[in-house]
């Protein structure tokens, strides 16, 4: 007797949001199947990975991920074309790490000038990250997609407390928002419903579900990424039917599991290889939760997860 | 339906106070007012009580008694002021509430003191994950309670209603479930429940849409008694069959019927959306009603 293969009826389709400008431009988003389920559906575009590029030398990153950005740590325009130009990024994600009030505390002028200056010097699309400070991003966000207006950046996180100042500059400017809520999908429907009740159009939102690495609860983001999902293709929930976006490299980088050596550690191992695997398995997990744009740190876990997407989708 | 008013509540600001200080009239206000709003039951939640929990349940009940002759159900988890309580209630006592975990201990009250119960369907392992679990526990309360010669009649089981703002952990549709098969599994015994739960976390000005729509839903299944809030006039409306049109399209919905929002009228398409919320077809957000 033949098996029938028990198959999952999709009502829904995410929606097709384009990144950035010209030419390499790239447009994610437009499942009409759960993430690889590529005998149900369509995944018309493959998830991207965007290249993370600090504002300032980072002080805290073990030495397996400062080994390829070595000497242009502190030239934030030479470390995005050397993302492009030697490790092949599509995207990129530029952390304003240094205006956070807590640290450098570095001010909007300057950090837009910076932001200019990175948007300037690459074509590939562009995130830029704050620091979740609600003023201070709405300081610096303010100035930074008013110089770069036309650039299309993507500016994140867009949080309840400052979508409305976000949203408007977004707005103003032509830039994307990453709509960020603290891994709760029912907030994540109302901050789509906020965005859309301001005037953000549809084409201008993506998602962020605030993820973990693994060990660190990445099973929460996982459920969480699953059900939006679920809500999205299955019952047509609109106000879910947005790509979703993983700033995930920061979180596995600062994990003790990341940052010992094996010298302080032996029974750890060798460092490198375990810092690029948890941030490839978590970068992996996330992209089988339904990530569409993952932000990620070492070429060679980059790497590793390309190479897992093709074999996933080889015909 | 049986209506149990939910405001003498130990939490409110108002009634912590006076019951601090024992003093009596903003709580014989509050007990007039429910029974004029047309409470069947007055709920009188004192909390855990832990210290001299007996002498605080007798004074609120003697206070309360002063001013209404309402039947009481006595909300305490201290079973020495649950005695004491129901001492000095002179009307009809429902003991709120009775679960698995102490039955030994408080179901002889029910006995010697001629009182009805609500069975909190709370299993040995926390909550029950689904419909079945709670029909084994209550049968587990119901046998229990008929070896000491209390009547089904006298027990109001609880499925427990949790808040729909916590989308994953919703309890709605066993509820309902359980609700659907109560008369098999448990013969003669009669359903209760906490109702305002199901809209805790949702903004204040909205949640009685949710406590509305949800109590058409379990009337659905013969709902006996709920506890709610005494001063929602459009709920007591609804539970004394006085909007039976409301009630009718809420059922169909649960049916499978596809709302029609372009020939409801604005209060209608309310309720529908909400129970399309209730049931998760639309996912819970802050502005459902909207949408």
């Amino acid at each position: 007797m033949a098996i029938e293969i028990p198959k999952t009826t999709y009502t829904g389709k995410i929606k097709e949001i384009k990144l950035g400008k010209d030419e390499k431009a790239v447009v994610v988003g437009g499942e009409s199947c759960y993430p690889f389920y590529l005998f149900e559906g369509e995944m018309p575009h493959l998830p991207r990975i965007a290249m993370e590029v600090y504002d300032s030398p980072p002080e805290e990153w073990p030495e397996a991920a400062l080994e390829p950005f070595a000497g242009i740590t502190d030239d934030p325009a030479a470390w995005a074309r050397k993302c492009i130009d030697d490790y092949g990024a599509e995207m990129l994600c530029l952390q304003l790490a240094s205006t956070d009030p807590n640290g450098l505390d570095r001010g909007a002028k300057e950090a837009a000038e910076v932001v200019k200056k990175v948007a300037d010097a690459v074509d590939v699309p562009l995130i830029v990250w704050g620091t979740a400070n609600h003023d201070k991003d709405v300081e610096v966000f303010r100035k930074v997609t008013e110089v770069c207006h036309g650039k299309n950046l993507i500016i994140g996180p867009v949080e309840e407390g400052d979508h409305k100042q976000l949203g408007a500059a977004a707005i103003g400017y032509q830039h994307t928002v990453a709509a960020s809520t603290p891994i709760d999908i029912n907030l994540a429907k109302q901050l789509n419903i906020l965005l859309g009740n301001l005037g953000v159009p549809d084409e201008l939102i993506v998602m962020d579900p605030t993820v973990s690495g693994i060990g660190y609860g990445i099973e929460y983001a996982y459920s969480v990424m699953e059900r939006m999902r679920m809500a999205a293709l299955t019952q047509q929930d609109d106000k879910l039917q947005f790509p979703i976006i993983c700033n995930i490299a920061k979180e596995v980088w600062k994990a003790k599991e990341a940052q010992i050596s094996e010298k302080d550690d032996p029974t750890m191992g060798d460092a490198k290889k375990r810092g690029v695997l948890l941030e490839a398995m978590s970068a992996m997990c996330l992209l089988i939760a339904g990530a569409d744009v993952l932000i990620m740190r070492h070429p060679e876990a980059i790497k590793l997860v390309k190479d897992m997407m093709a074999e996933l989708t080889a015909a | 339906m049986i209506l149990i008013g939910e405001n003498i509540n130990i939490m409110s600001k108002v009634i912590g106070g006076a019951i601090k200080e024992k003093n009596p009239k903003p709580i014989q206000d509050l007990a007039r007012a429910e029974a004029e709003a047309g409470m069947d039951y007055l709920d009188l939640n004192i909390g855990p009580a832990r210290k001299a929990g007996d002498e605080l349940m007798t004074w609120v009940v003697n206070t309360i008694q002063e001013v209404t002759d309402k039947p009481l159900s006595l909300d305490t988890t201290n079973p020495m002021a649950m005695e004491a309580g129901l001492k000095a209630n002179k009307s009809k006592s429902l003991i709120n509430s009775i679960s698995l975990v102490r039955m030994e201990e408080e179901l002889p009250l029910v006995k010697k003191y001629n009182a009805d119960f609500i069975g909190l369907l709370w299993g040995r392992e926390g909550m029950p994950r689904d419909a079945s679990e709670r029909a084994v526990i209550a049968a587990d309360l119901m046998y229990k309670a008929n070896e000491m010669g209390i009547a089904n009649d006298s027990i109001w089981f609880d499925p427990i209603v949790t808040p729909v703002v916590n989308v994953e952990a919703s309890q709605v549709k066993p509820c309902l479930e359980f609700m659907s098969f109560l008369e098999d599994v448990v013969p003669g015994c009669k359903s209760a429940v906490g109702l305002s739960n199901v809209s805790n976390g949702a903004p204040t000005h909205l949640r009685p849409w949710l406590n509305r729509t949800y109590l058409m839903m379990l009337m659905k299944y013969g709902l006996h008694a709920a506890i709610v809030d005494a001063f929602d006039t459009d709920l007591i409306k609804i539970a004394n069959g006085e909007r039976p049109e409301l009630l009718s399209l809420v059922h169909h919905i649960m049916d499978g019927e596809k709302p029609d929002y372009a020939s409801l009228s604005e209060e209608e398409a309310k309720y529908a959306k909400t129970v399309r919320v209730l049931t998760g077809e639309s996912l819970y957000s802050h502005s459902w009603l909207e949408l």
